[in-house]
């Protein structure tokens, strides 16, 4: 599933901008792409480091270190470009969306032990429960594991995020354990809950690679009993 | 007293490192190796080493960028090399490759070469 190629004629893009500002994609689902960011996309970045609502669902590093580490610098392109410990790729949907709808991203890897953390953030309120986060979190699980080499990826969650843990776990994710009042959302101390996969579990998700749809009940309730 | 002796070569004459470094077969990459040129490193190290060339030296002086899906196409061809008889990898690499390495934490993973004789 996990693919490199440039843009082709299938990869609708609406604006006008020349193939080579649209990024390379990296891989293909069927429902969302992923592709490079490009310098276009800070725009997007501009808006998104600011919705309080993206904030309090992720409290994403990455998002809080463009806004107030890089202060909305354009070179914040160039110093997620060259850095070597973090893939970040851009979530655009094949039809109907004028805008990218996320970001996804792989983060403290580790080459030579073969872990890395991810984060999925589905930025357009209505691309959630959609199944997109879950296919950009899938196709990224499967770069990890067959471009970097990667056989075990960790993702953390806020306990009141019931979304993203719904969507680690349709991706195969087990929770394994509960960070106590490890996260804040500027009034109060959240738990944070720890999810983690192998890569035999990525490659047993990928034989059965069933396509999610949208109406489907969403799995577990939240947080686990620890 | 000891006498310390300092032998001077004359630069046409080519080290003993140089000189084993000429048995290595060469691949030049230049330009950004990323996740989206990485895939093209690893075909053409699979490639050699389908041909029977297995030890290898990848010169990466001219390597304007280096990312995650880079590195990991390196460690790769180094695992490939060495499971080979007698294969092996060396790096020639530049300010971007090695600063790229140390903040991975693969630096010591890899054989490394700079100085002449290229």
């Amino acid at each position: 599933m996990t693919s490199v190629a440039q843009p082709g004629p299938d990869a609708p893009s609406p604006s006008s901008t020349p193939p080579g500002e649209r990024g390379s994609i990296i891989s293909r689902g069927t429902r969302v792409y992923l592709r490079t960011l490009t310098p276009a996309d800070l725009e997007h970045l501009s808006a998104w480091v600011d919705d309080p609502f993206i904030e309090r669902m992720v409290g994403s590093e990455f998002f809080q270190s463009y806004k107030h580490v890089w202060d909305k610098s354009p070179a914040f392109f160039e110093a997620v470009l060259t850095d070597p410990t973090q893939v970040v790729l851009v979530i655009e949907a094949y039809r109907g969306w004028t805008k990218p709808v996320g970001v996804v991203r792989l983060f403290n890897i580790h080459l030579l032990e073969g872990y890395a953390f991810l984060e999925t953030i589905i930025t357009d309120p209505r691309a959630m429960k959609r199944g997109f986060g879950v296919e950009a979190g899938k196709l990224i699980s499967y770069y990890g594991v067959d471009v970097l080499g990667l056989r075990r990826i960790e993702a953390k969650v806020y306990e009141y995020n019931t979304l993203s843990m719904n969507s680690l776990r349709r991706n195969g994710f087990r929770q394994e354990g509960v960070l106590r009042q490890a996260g804040f959302d500027g009034r109060r101390y959240w738990d944070l809950v720890i999810f983690g996969i192998l890569k035999e579990e990525i490659e047993s998700q990928r034989k059965k690679d069933k396509v999610y749809l949208p109406l489907d009940p969403p799995e577990g309730n939240g947080r686990e009993p620890s | 007293m000891g006498v310390v002796e300092i032998e001077v070569r004359d630069q046409e004459t080519p080290s003993d490192a140089a000189q084993a470094l000429e048995s290595l077969t060469r691949l030049r990459f230049a330009g950004p190796l990323t996740s989206v040129t990485a895939p093209s490193l690893r075909a053409q190290v699979r490639t050699a080493v389908r041909d029977g060339q297995t030890r290898m030296l990848i010169d990466l002086q001219a390597v304007t960028a280096l990312d995650a899906a880079g590195i990991a196409a390196l460690l790769e061809a180094r695992r490939v090399l060495e499971a080979q008889p007698s294969g092996t990898l060396v790096l020639r690499a530049n300010g971007v490759v090695c600063r790229a390495l140390k903040d991975t934490g693969t630096f010591a993973a890899f054989a490394l070469w700079n100085g002449p004789g290229m």
